[in-house]
Order: structure tokens, then C-alpha cells, then sequence
């Protein structure tokens, strides 16, 4: 086995570990609202969004190979590797990934013991651009596009991560408004069966969409590591196992469910009734896919936030928690150079030690860290069983002290 | 054109689509809801309230499966064209 070899193997297992965190991070995006509302089971839930995520990934024949480029330069147009990065059996553009992976799944793991949504694509951006930063200075970022799309750190993770959630907050707050006015005087017992399989099905299609969307970011990093390294040549097509372990990587993690982040926005956020519940998750469905068709970038986290958040708004009388949307804000402006820190100092420590030695170092601290992450939550752990407490605000001084609200 | 200007042009189409969509779809499901209850008087039923409730979640299915359309036609490299009003599956 070549020493390429060995980073590889390292580079697709982190890759994999991304995937399974984004399906945790983001099961709360499509579920937090049935879930809080009683339409679903705890459960029940999970395990529906677990397999419309997997349905999701296997749908997504299209090949994500390009991924990378929408933030940083180390692949040419079509997808394969800058020739610069591969001279030496590749390990140059596979350490830039490596690193840039335990970025983001360090950011995502630390979001989540902290029960705060935060976007798994700008922890991924970040990881990356950090990792490139560090690697071949500030010129290797894709910072601004060439002008003739939106392009970019700028044009594809920071404007959309700003308008997005207003947009989404927008119809969300609208849906809600309308809803509420149309059905009152309404029997109860014909909203609340109606409003309940309205919210199963627009939950739904936000968990497919996500599948075919975020699925495919991992398997295109896979895809460009495996070229890289000179395992693997079709720009066009990727391997199989690549695409079936995404799949099952996205679906695991979803099923696993990101209790913590959807206990806050199920219930931290807003008490949702079943009409804003679907009035959220339909503005979620719409704003996502009208943006994808309309090739505008956003992250889905956002879009779920901003529709919750708006789904509160447009009830007359519904409590909002403005303090919690205050440190969600704050979550997304720091997500991205929070994970690039992490990316950058793990690209200098695994070159500083330098080739396989390197590359398991920082895998080591990857393990160290998710492993103190997780025996940390375990302190207060929040799970189907008591996702639905009642939320109580503590003043809190330190972020993590209000998630001891749980026990 | 700056990438504030394509954000700004990207936003506002968005923003259309989402409240058609997006808050549309969810109000005639609700005068669904609403026309189904009016229907269902006990003293005297309304067959036009089942009906027309029947009718508008139809309508409402429809928007739902040209999503999943999409989703379905957006992973295999296809896009939905709406250029001659009704939506055809088209290459990207």
C-alpha cells in the first residue's frame, strides 16, 4: 500500500463522517416542525426523512464533480484536479481536502452540542477554504467569480445565506397569515387532521430535496479525491460504492437524528401549531427548489430557520423568540471562518508533520475531538424522548448552559 | 454585472415562486379544509363544499408532484421548462 493510498482511505472515511453529519445537522430543516406539532412521531419522523434521503441521493444521477469550485481554485473547469496539486501522487490536493473536511465536521459537531442549526454547506465552504488558504495562500480561493454568474465565496455562500432566510421568512410569514384568516371558525376536528397531512407531505419533499442536493456535495469531493490520486478518470461518471455509501452515510445520519438542533427549532424558535407547521415546511419546499431551478445557492438550513422563523411572525399573537434567531444569526455569520480556522490550522499541523504521518495525525485529532464533543452531550442529553419539553429560556451567560434546559 | 446585482435579480424571482408556491398552494389547501367543513353541515350537507374541497386538493397534489418532478428530473441532469406555460422536462 502507497502512502497516497493510505490518505485516500482517510480522505473518504472523513468524507463519509461530513455526510453522516450533514444528515444529523440537518434532519431538524424538514422534521423539527412535524415533530414539535405531534403530526409525527419523534421516531416516525427520523426514520421518514431517513429514507427520503436516501432516495434523495440515489436519484441524484447528475455528477456533482465541480463542487469545490464554487469556492476555491484547486479543480480545473471539467472537474479534474489542477495539475499543480497532483504532481506528487496527489497527496497535496488530498491533505487541502482532508483538512478541509475536519473543518467542517468539527464546526458541525460543535453547532450540534450546542443545539444550533447551522449550515452544513458553509461548514464544508469553510473547512476548504481555510484548508486552501493555508495551503496555496489567499489567491487560491474563488472569493468573488469572474462577473459573469454568481459565483464565489461571496456569491454563493455569503449574499444567498443573507436573503435567503428573509425570503423563505417572507412566504413563510404569508402562508401563515392567509391560513390562519381562511380557516377561522374552522372545526377543529377538520383542521387538525387536514393541516397535519399537509405538513407530513411538505415536510417530505424538503427531506427529498435535501437527499438529492447535499448528498451530492460528498460524493463529488470523494469523486475528485479518488481522481486525484489516480484511482479513478471519468470527470463524467463516479463510482457506485462511492455514490451507495453517500447514500447511506446522509440517510444514517438523518435517521440518527440532530435531536439538539431539532428540539430548538421545533420548539426553541417558536411553539408551532399545525398550520404554521405546514405553512413553514411548504415556504421551505418552494424557496429550495425555486432557487435550485433558478441556480441560486443557498443552504437549506438557512431556508428552514428563516421559514420557522417567519411561520411565527404571521400568526397574530405567537410568541417568538427573538434572543434565540439573535444567536442563530450570529451561528451562520461565524460558521464559515469559524470552520476555516479549524481547516487552515489542520492543513499546517498535517504539513508540519508531513505525508501519511501528517494526514493521520489530524485524523486523530478529528476522533479526539468528536469523541469529547459527544461524551460532552451526554452530560444533558437531549433525544426522542424528551425533544418536545417545554422550552425554558434561561438568561443564559454561556451558550451551552441553555442546553441543560433538557434534563 | 456584480454578483450584488445577480443576487438582487435571483432574489426577487425567488421570492415570486415561494408565495405562489410556496404560501398559494398552502391557503387553497386551507379553503380546501374550509369548503370540506362548510360541507359537512350535519343538519344539512353541502355536496358543492365537498366537491369544490375535493377540486382544490387536487389542484394542490399537482403543485406537489411538479415538485417532486423536479427533484426526480433535477438528478438526472434535467431541468422543468415552463416557456410554453405548461412545464416539459428538458435537458439542463
Amino acid at each position: 500500500m502507497t502512502e497516497t493510498t493510505v490518505i485516500l482511505a482517510l480522505v473518504v472515511v472523513t468524507a463519509l463522517g461530513f455526510d453522516f453529519t450533514n444528515g444529523f445537522h440537518d434532519t431538524a430543516n424538514a422534521m423539527a416542525t412535524s415533530i414539535a406539532t405531534g403530526a409525527l412521531r419523534p421516531k416516525v419522523a427520523v426514520a421518514l426523512s431517513g429514507i427520503l434521503n436516501l432516495i434523495g441521493a440515489f436519484l441524484s444521477v447528475e455528477v456533482a464533480l465541480t463542487v469545490s469550485n464554487a469556492v476555491v481554485r484547486i479543480q480545473n473547469a471539467d472537474g479534474t484536479p489542477k495539475e499543480s496539486l497532483t504532481t506528487d501522487g496527489g497527496t497535496a490536493l488530498l491533505l487541502i481536502v482532508l483538512a478541509g473536511l475536519i473543518g467542517g465536521i468539527v464546526w458541525n459537531l460543535f453547532t450540534w452540542l450546542l443545539g444550533l442549526p447551522s449550515s452544513s454547506s458553509h461548514a464544508l465552504f469553510g473547512g476548504l477554504v481555510g484548508a486552501t488558504i493555508a495551503g496555496l495562500g489567499w489567491a487560491g480561493v474563488n472569493w468573488n467569480g469572474n462577473g459573469t454568474k454568481l459565483d464565489g465565496v461571496v456569491g454563493k455562500v455569503i449574499l444567498p445565506a443573507l436573503i435567503s432566510p428573509v425570503i423563505a421568512g417572507v412566504v413563510a410569514a404569508v402562508g401563515t397569515w392567509l391560513i390562519y384568516k381562511v380557516t377561522v371558525g374552522v372545526a377543529q376536528r377538520f383542521t387538525e387532521n387536514g393541516f397535519r397531512w399537509g405538513q407530513i407531505g411538505s415536510a417530505s419533499l424538503v427531506s427529498l430535496a435535501h437527499g438529492t442536493n447535499d448528498a451530492q456535495k460528498t460524493m463529488g469531493v470523494i469523486t475528485l479525491a479518488l481522481i486525484a490520486s489516480g484511482e479513478w478518470t471519468d470527470t463524467k461518471n463516479i463510482p457506485f460504492w462511492v455514490k451507495a455509501s453517500c447514500a447511506l452515510a446522509i440517510a444514517l445520519g438523518t435517521y440518527l437524528g440532530g435531536w439538539r438542533i431539532i428540539r430548538t427549532l421545533g420548539k426553541g424558535l417558536v411553539e408551532i401549531a399545525p398550520p404554521q407547521g405546514m405553512a413553514a415546511e411548504s415556504s421551505s419546499a418552494a424557496v429550495i427548489l425555486a432557487s435550485s431551478h433558478l441556480g441560486f445557492a443557498l443552504s437549506t438550513t438557512h431556508v428552514a430557520t428563516g421559514s420557522i422563523h417567519g411561520s411565527g411572525v404571521g400568526k397574530p399573537g405567537a410568541q417568538v423568540r427573538w434572543r434565540v434567531a439573535g444567536r442563530m444569526v450570529a451561528t451562520w455569520l461565524i460558521t464559515l471562518p469559524a470552520a476555516a480556522v479549524v481547516g487552515a490550522l489542520m492543513w499546517y499541523l498535517g504539513n508540519f508533520v508531513g505525508g501519511v504521518a501528517g494526514a493521520i495525525a489530524i485524523f486523530a485529532l478529528l476522533l479526539a475531538a468528536a469523541s469529547g464533543m459527544w461524551l460532552r452531550s451526554r452530560h444533558a442529553p437531549v433525544d426522542h424522548n424528551n425533544v418536545n419539553d417545554e422550552w425554558e429560556p434561561v438568561p443564559a451567560p454561556a451558550p451551552a448552559s441553555s442546553e441543560k434546559v433538557a434534563l | 454585472m456584480s454578483n450584488f446585482g445577480f443576487a438582487i435579480e435571483g432574489a426577487w424571482k425567488v421570492l415570486a415562486a415561494g408565495l405562489v408556491l410556496g404560501a398559494g398552494l398552502p391557503v387553497l389547501f386551507a379553503l380546501g379544509i374550509r369548503s370540506l367543513a362548510w360541507g359537512a353541515d350535519a343538519a344539512a350537507p353541502r355536496p358543492a363544499g365537498k366537491a369544490l374541497a375535493y377540486g382544490l386538493f387536487a389542484v394542490v397534489i399537482l403543485g406537489v408532484l411538479l415538485g417532486l418532478t423536479y427533484i426526480v428530473a433535477s438528478g438526472f441532469g434535467k431541468t422543468i421548462s415552463f416557456d410554453h406555460f405548461w412545464p416539459a422536462i428538458v435537458d439542463k
